[in-house]
């Protein structure tokens, strides 16, 4: 089974997780299920880059060989572009594979969480990005602090 | 003769200072204006849409007690908002706010419909907020999300007494040094970023301030409506200087389908 023909979803219970809410000021809990993420992979069809949530859509194969149209939302371009993205980040025919929260509702639908394309590479929220580096500040004054030095400012 | 002529020209400068109009009071310290974006500090964080005073002491207090350094900066921040709702936003709403508090964001007009914000969400909405004056007698507010704006009349306007209520409300403003002082009536009810109904007797006052630093800009809220409110509620926001941001276009709202209810934690 080649990785376009499978449509892998895998659901894992997280407590409280938050990898790039989406729209977490729109009642994002009321639309998807952030206990849950699942993993689906498929070529996307159609990204569109625009306000309040971008939306991207992927041709997924189940494993019976059908066809089947996810949809992926986004925060939104004004969130994005804070992050560098562009219309043009994710573009039509690039196999990916795509991690989020899946639609309380909605067959075929989840939130971004993270992005692995074809090469290896990963596109997350800018809100995630932002709390690995808040994550990161906080190692290093744990070390600091661990070796009995005077650490750096708290990451406030 | 010579004290004659220094009283005359006394005269005629008290004249000329007591019938001349009073010193403009718009003039806009220039560092106020321009954009500001999210703040990417964990106070940023913390105040991405709304923090208070009390939340964060509180995620400072988390952050400094080693205890925590292994539990994730997200848990640390929910932690700071629930206290901060259960000591300092609960205790200050009517017993009738109570009842209904915290209302569930399934219900949220702006989810089910893409209604637009009322301002007392909007002056706290998360990305880009651009302030530029309009004039002389003007300063306008202008945010990215919905891509709204708010016009604040400099002049010493009253507001309108007959209008009624609108979703952005009537605001005025005044310099305070380089702080910059906005006062709002005439306010629509509507839904709060603390999932309560303000009444239609909202007046808020924001204060913005830039910090020393240059590149910060803390929102000072203070919300007092005896329709909602024991006592006035002082919310907070931040934003980071951000010349290079850009507001883009809101214009492709979907109606949130498959919403549920009672699903949110309170």
């Amino acid at each position: 089974m080649t990785a376009l023909q499978r449509a892998s979803i895998l659901a894992v219970l997280l407590v409280a997780l938050t990898i790039g809410r989406a729209g977490a000021h729109h009642a994002f809990s009321a639309v998807y299920d952030d206990k849950q993420t699942i993993t689906v992979e498929g070529v996307v069809t159609q990204f569109k880059f625009v306000n309040p949530h971008a939306i991207m859509s992927m041709d997924v194969t189940d494993k019976s060989g059908k066809v089947v149209t996810w949809t992926v939302e986004f925060a939104g371009r004004l969130n994005l572009a804070e992050g560098g993205w562009t219309a043009d980040t994710i573009k039509p025919g690039e196999r990916v594979k795509v991690s989020g929260n899946p639609a309380r509702q909605n067959d075929h639908q989840m939130s971004f969480g993270r992005i692995v394309r074809a090469d290896g590479t990963e596109l997350v929220p800018v809100g995630k990005k932002r709390e690995d580096a808040i994550e990161a500040e906080r190692r290093e004054r744990a070390r600091q602090r661990s070796q009995g030095t005077q650490g750096t400012q708290p990451p406030k | 003769m010579i004290q004659k002529c220094v009283s005359g020209l006394l005269l005629l400068v008290l004249a000329a200072c007591s019938s001349s109009p009073p010193a403009p009071k718009t003039t806009a310290p220039k560092q106020i204006e321009g954009m500001w974006s999210d703040d990417p500090t964990a106070v940023g964080m913390l105040c991405f849409f709304t923090c208070t005073e009390v939340a964060i002491a509180r995620l400072n207090a988390l952050l400094d007690d080693p205890a925590n350094d292994a539990r994730p900066f997200p848990q640390l921040r929910a932690e700071a908002d629930r206290f901060a709702r259960d000591t300092y936003i609960r205790p200050r709403l009517t017993d009738a706010r109570l009842k209904s508090y915290p209302l569930d964001p399934a219900d949220d007009p702006g989810l089910l419909r893409c209604e637009p914000w009322g301002v007392a969400r909007q002056m706290f909405s998360p990305h880009q907020l651009e302030i530029r004056r309009l004039g002389e007698d003007r300063v306008q507010l202008r945010y990215g999300e919905w891509d709204a704006r708010r016009t604040v009349y400099m002049d010493g306007r009253r507001g309108p007494e007959r209008e009624p209520p609108g979703a952005m409300g009537f605001s005025v403003g005044h310099w305070e040094g380089e702080t910059l002082v906005i006062e709002t009536s005439n306010i629509a009810a509507n839904l709060t970023p603390w999932r309560f109904e303000h009444s239609d007797q909202l007046r808020t006052e924001e204060r913005f301030t830039r910090a020393d630093d240059g590149t910060t800009l803390w929102l000072t809220a203070t919300f007092t409506d005896p329709g909602s409110l024991k006592e006035p509620l002082v919310i907070k926001k931040v934003w980071k200087w951000a010349p290079e941001s850009h507001i883009t276009p809101y214009e492709d709202c979907q109606r949130a389908s498959g919403v549920t209810k009672g699903v949110s934690q309170p």
